[in-house]
């Protein structure tokens, strides 16, 4: 696959044209529905935002800038815009059904299949799946990843080792 | 761990690491398919869009080039126009007060009680013929002038008070009044008031001004023509009524009382027409003999501001300065008013911006 980030970061400087829409949906999917899987743990609700979050990314595609961010880091941007108004709107059908129980906490089809790994992922909190997405599964880097969470970079690495801790013991509870 | 630690978790958490990059979360082909299908957007504009960083950078400094332009421009423009102003002022600094119907004219007449200047001007850098006002030699008219003019000391006021009798006699004139005063410590004063032919005050006038440095000057004339007229008219209507009277006291056969009627208005005419031609004279010789107030001193002038005599660009330079000054001046002062609501703006930008982020944590879980 080809790495449409690295090519982007060097563009500015060489001049060259930014890459187009479609080579980096093709590069990028996988990532964004990585992301909003991690981010939902809800597979139909991921595949959902993942369209919807591409078919924004077509729309605003103009306003993409290179030289301020690779695509992953806009596209994740944008998904994570599109899985918060979806979290807002299922809050105000919760309220309206007059249901207290989580969106994320009807799932119907499990996210990540069986096993130990699966079950503790459930058991983390979005903001903490949100993180482990970014940072180990998309491989963002520090800043980038800070400033899309809107936190500094002390909190993302404090959330992100957190959250892995967090995950290991909830694994190591399930083998035991 | 540590909060300012950096989080090595690919060598810490090497297995869960591998576990969770090695889950299936690949995208299906439907989503594939739907993806794939928005195809390529427009290609972007030529021209690069106007965020506010740009807005910035690009708009800031054309702002400032146009105004320190424009105020360049009128640095060059105004003083240009001060070149002008200040030439012109040099011979005028007061201006006309009345500029009334040419004297010259015929139909500008006017009472002699109501006198209107027809003609004022003042002047600080010498008299000139062309620059005085002239009577017309075929009106009557009352020519009226004050003229202030400086001189060196004590010894020249003496001088030039002499000079000027003498001119008055020379053209003809007289010398009407005549007060002097040289106390010590005090700037000497001459105050003349002289009486010279009409027909001549034009000459007068500029031999005046030679004697000093003429400080003020102010010429007023009054047309006396139409006064004349109507003096005329009753000197002539009153003559004809004595006429009459005394062909009717000489016819016989008047009663007495009746003689003695004719008799009280034949001195009533007499004496009415003894005040008309007093009159008509008293005007023909205002009309004759211009009167000229001409004070002598040797009172230094108040020093004049300080004037410019730099050159064009310096003033061009003070100018534009000054026109910077106001556009700061304009500028701070739309800053007043604009920067409440810029911070209301930022209030509510910022408040808004920290809701959503709670908000965000909130539904994320992550409070």
């Amino acid at each position: 696959m080809k790495d449409v980030n690295a090519v982007t970061t060097t563009l500015p400087r060489l001049g060259l044209a930014r890459p187009s829409f479609a080579s980096v949906a093709e590069s990028e999917l996988d990532a964004v529905h990585r992301y909003l899987l991690f981010l939902t743990g809800n597979r139909a609700v991921a595949e959902d935002l993942t369209g919807e979050t591409f078919e924004k990314a077509f729309r605003a595609w103009r306003r993409f800038d290179p030289r301020r961010g690779t695509p992953r880091a806009w596209l994740c941007r944008i998904a994570r815009h599109a899985a918060l108004d979806h979290f807002r709107s299922e809050e105000r059908r919760a309220q309206r059904e007059d249901r207290y129980a989580r969106g994320v906490a009807d799932v119907e089809e499990p996210a990540w299949g069986e096993g130990a790994l699966a079950s503790a992922l459930g058991e983390l909190s979005p903001a903490e799946r949100e993180v482990v997405a970014l940072r180990v599964l998309l491989d963002l880097d520090g800043p980038t990843s800070a400033r899309l969470l809107g936190i500094s970079q002390t909190a993302c690495s404090t959330r992100l080792s957190r959250a892995l801790k967090r995950l290991e013991e909830l694994m190591s509870d399930a083998r035991v | 761990m540590p909060a300012s630690e950096t989080v090595d978790f690919e060598r810490e958490f090497e297995e869960l690491v591998r576990e969770l990059r090695g889950l299936p979360s690949d995208a299906p082909a439907a989503v594939r398919e739907r993806v794939r299908a928005l195809g390529e957007p427009e290609p972007r504009r030529i021209f690069p869009q106007l965020t506010w960083r740009r807005a910035v950078v690009v708009l800031v400094p054309a702002c400032v080039a146009a105004v320190v332009g424009a105020a360049a421009i009128h640095g060059i423009v105004s003083s240009s126009g001060t070149t002008n102003r200040s030439s012109a002022g040099a011979t005028q600094t007061t201006p006309q007060r009345e500029l009334l119907p040419p004297t010259g004219g015929g139909g500008a007449d006017t009472t002699a009680k109501k006198r209107a200047p027809v003609f004022g001007q003042a002047l600080t850098n010498g008299v000139h013929a062309t620059t005085l006002p002239t009577p017309n030699p075929a009106r009557h008219q009352d020519y009226q002038a004050d003229l202030r003019v400086r001189v060196k000391d004590l010894d020249t006021l003496g001088d030039r008070t002499a000079r000027a009798m003498q001119i008055t006699q020379q053209l003809g004139g007289y010398v009407a009044s005549l007060s002097q005063s040289s106390t010590a410590g005090q700037p000497g004063e001459a105050d003349l008031v002289l009486r010279v032919p009409v027909a001549r005050v034009t000459d007068a006038m500029v031999r005046l001004s030679a004697l000093g440095t003429v400080l003020d000057q102010h010429v007023s004339i009054v047309d006396l023509e139409n006064a004349v007229q109507q003096q005329r008219q009753r000197i002539r209507a009153l003559r004809f009524q004595i006429v009459r009277i005394t062909a009717a006291l000489q016819q016989g056969g008047l009663s007495a009382d009746e003689r003695l009627r004719l008799q009280f208005q034949l001195d009533d005419a007499r004496r009415n027409l003894s005040n008309a031609t007093g009159q008509n004279k008293a005007t023909l010789r205002e009309a004759a003999l211009s009167r000229i107030a001409f004070y002598l001193t040797t009172q230094k002038p108040i020093a004049p501001a300080k004037k410019h005599h730099s050159g064009f660009f310096h003033r061009a330079v003070s100018s534009a300065v000054d026109f910077l000054a106001g556009a700061g001046a304009v500028a701070v002062a739309a800053l007043i008013i604009v920067s409440p609501l810029l911070v209301l703006a930022a209030l509510i930008f910022f408040g808004v911006r920290a809701y959503r982020r709670r908000e965000a944590q909130r539904l994320l879980g992550a409070a």
